[in-house]
């Protein structure tokens, strides 16, 4: 037995979504739109939440403070994520789609960045970005990986993310 | 040349053809080819071919003495792959029930290069009950006159229509005078009831006439009203058709067109029910269909199977192309394979009991069909889904292809849901589930549909019923996210 943790109804083992509330079950995020986002969102519209939340054990150690939107985006599960955009009939899936906060107008490419956790140090390594990623200002050369600490702004683009990066 | 003729070949059978499946081969084949009927040249010699094949194989043995002097058999390629996806690698052994995901997909292969597609026979039978008066007729009229236009030589085409009772506009011909039957068209005038058997039985009919199992039969029902006291006529004739390999499609234009039911006639032969809720829509969707049935690469699509004891098949949907649910009994037709595109199916089962080491089997059984071109070809190909046992987690995470579709199908099921406790009485639910699928659509960025949704929750909570356009925005809209990017 399953226990949707969106609704708390009983599933039997081997679902995938829950058949009451329409939540996806169990854990899975080696892919792209599964990536929980625990963000809320502000406007006061009464649905009801319909993400999954995740047991206390996955950590985030990686959030992202979208500045412009003052919205705070917590990465779980994974030691390394590409930023990006989904583009309609494009191949390129990146871990992190940030087409809900404008990527497009902001000139993020399709597969923009990633960010890596390696021996406790957080890097952050450009993907040949058109229009660049850039650390507390500096454009990255691409392809080089670039130490970060908690707090750092980058832009992608145009598009201001705080890092926020767990101890 | 001592080159012997390959009997089998000629009648388009395989060597382990049943006597009924040459004698229905011949018939077929006499009947095409038949010296009163064709001057095409050659055609006589073919036809003195097909009754040697007869006499020879119809006798038992003679087949036997025939069949010895044959060489080996070529294995032959079956242009249709088969891709069989597992949500899970194993199951776990459990006293209670588990659920496992199949999706089975039957593709043209991309390598080989697809055949001239079979000629269409193709009935339109048309509401023109008083409701059709107006734009919905007017559109209709042009769309059947287009169709006409459109078809190739080869095609046969009828056209009936219907009000209280049927009546031929086209007989089923080909290479009709589309001048003259142009004007039969326009003169169709909208009067009366719907009584959708007697149109469906007519076109039925008239689609036998030519009844080739060399083309591909396919009938296309038009209305915008609910039939009253012959569902069950309609259901039994379903059947028959399926039986004679015809697809029946059903097309409700508006909001009063009785939709579970042209879902059922339509999906036990194959085909889907479409909603159409602008009458200018109609041309578009109409045509799209004609397309797609002018290209059908394989047809007489037929999946039967059978099921152990303690395993259940709950649920069964195609979802590619024409998403729609298919009712679960041990034959079931899934409908032609277009070229260049595939058929999916995805199948839920239920384990209620599974023994350690074991491997367990789903289902057994297998898909036939049969190649139109060049010859008539039935082909089978052998079907077994099975997991094993094993007391250990799946290490590999259910396929993003199950997960993805699943996704979108339990948008579906959620509306599903919401109707089977609206019609129990139990608003209060029904109308829960639609607020969970209306938060799913606006993840999705499906704000009118979202939108359609919380009304028609709304509208539930205060007269105890749905309105008669919402819920098919609804059903129709889930479904048709199956689809979305395939078509076009």
């Amino acid at each position: 037995m399953l226990i949707c943790p969106n609704c708390k109804h009983q599933e039997l083992s081997g679902a995938l979504f829950c058949s009451h509330c329409g939540a996806q079950l169990g854990d899975m995020n080696l892919a792209t739109h599964k990536i929980q986002t625990a963000e809320k969102k502000a406007s006061g519209n009464n649905f009801r939440d319909a993400q999954t939340t995740h047991p206390a054990s996955m950590q985030s150690w990686l959030s992202l403070h979208i500045i412009e939107s003052g919205q705070i985006v917590p990465l779980v599960e994974r030691t390394e994520f590409t930023l990006g955009r989904i583009a309609e009939g494009q191949p390129i899936v990146p871990d992190v789609d940030l087409s809900p906060y404008d990527a497009y107008a902001n000139g993020v490419s399709r597969l923009h960045c990633a960010i890596k956790l390696i021996d406790g140090q957080v890097y952050i390594v450009d993907l040949g970005s058109s229009n660049g990623t850039y650390l507390n200002g500096t454009r990255l050369t691409p392809y080089t990986e670039m130490p970060v600490t908690d707090g750092d702004i980058i832009h992608l683009g145009k598009l201001k993310i705080q890092l926020l990066i767990a101890r | 040349m001592a080159h012997k003729k390959d009997y089998y070949a000629i009648l388009g059978i395989s060597r382990n053809a049943s006597p009924e499946e040459i004698r229905q081969a011949y018939f077929d084949a006499a009947r095409r080819l038949h010296p009163d009927k064709n001057v095409a040249p050659g055609e006589t010699e073919l036809f003195i071919e097909v009754q040697e094949a007869y006499e020879t194989l119809a006798n038992p043995k003679k087949r036997a003495k025939y069949d010895a002097t044959l060489p080996p058999e070529q294995p032959v390629q079956i242009p249709i792959e088969t891709r069989i996806l597992y949500s899970r690698q194993n199951l776990l052994p459990l006293q209670e029930s588990q659920l496992v995901y199949v999706l089975l997909e039957l593709a043209p292969r991309p390598d080989v290069p697809p055949p001239p597609a079979p000629p269409l026979n193709l009935c339109l039978v048309i509401d023109h009950s008083t409701s059709m008066q107006g734009k919905n007729i007017e559109v209709v009229k042009d769309t059947a006159i287009q169709i006409m236009r459109r078809l190739r030589p080869e095609d046969y085409f009828s056209l009936v229509i219907f009000n209280d009772k049927a009546e031929v506009i086209i007989p089923s011909q080909s290479g009709a005078d589309v001048k003259r039957m142009e004007s039969r068209i326009h003169m169709i005038q909208c009067a009366g009831g719907t009584e959708i058997f007697s149109g469906l039985e007519t076109g039925y009919k008239e689609l036998l006439r030519y009844m080739r199992r060399s083309s591909a039969t396919h009938l296309i029902l038009l209305t915008d009203g609910r039939t009253y006291g012959d569902e069950e006529k309609c259901i039994e004739l379903a059947r028959k058709a399926a039986e004679q390999n015809i697809t029946i499609r059903g097309l409700g234009i508006g909001a009063d067109w009785n939709d579970v039911f042209l879902d059922e006639i339509s999906s036990l032969t194959g085909g889907n029910s479409m909603y159409i809720s602008r009458p200018e829509d109609i041309q578009r969707i109409l045509m799209d269909e004609i397309n797609r049935l002018s290209t059908v690469y394989a047809q007489e699509t037929t999946l039967e199977f059978k099921i152990p004891a303690d395993i259940e098949l709950r649920y069964l949907f195609r979802i590619k192309p024409d998403p729609t649910l298919l009712s679960s009994t041990d034959s079931i037709k899934l409908g032609p394979v277009i070229q260049h595109a595939s058929i999916q199916v995805l199948m839920e089962f239920v384990v209620h009991q599974a023994r350690e080491n074991q491997v367990l089997t789903l289902l057994e059984g297998k898909i036939g069909f049969t190649l139109p071109h060049p010859k008539t070809k039935n082909i089978s190909l052998l079907l077994k889904l099975n997991r094993p046992v094993k007391n250990e987690l799946d290490a590999e995470p259910p396929p993003a292809e199950i997960v993805n579709a699943l996704s979108k199908l339990i948008l579906y099921r959620l509306q599903e849901q919401a109707r089977q406790e609206a019609q129990a009485g139990d608003f209060e639910h029904a109308a829960e589930h639609l607020q969970y699928l209306a938060t799913h659509l606006l993840a999705r960025g499906e704000r009118e549909l979202a939108k359609t949704a919380l009304l028609e929750a709304d509208h539930l909570r205060r007269q105890g019923d749905f309105s008669k356009v919402g819920i098919k925005e609804i059903k129709y809209g889930t479904r048709a996210l199956l689809t979305a990017g395939e078509r076009k």
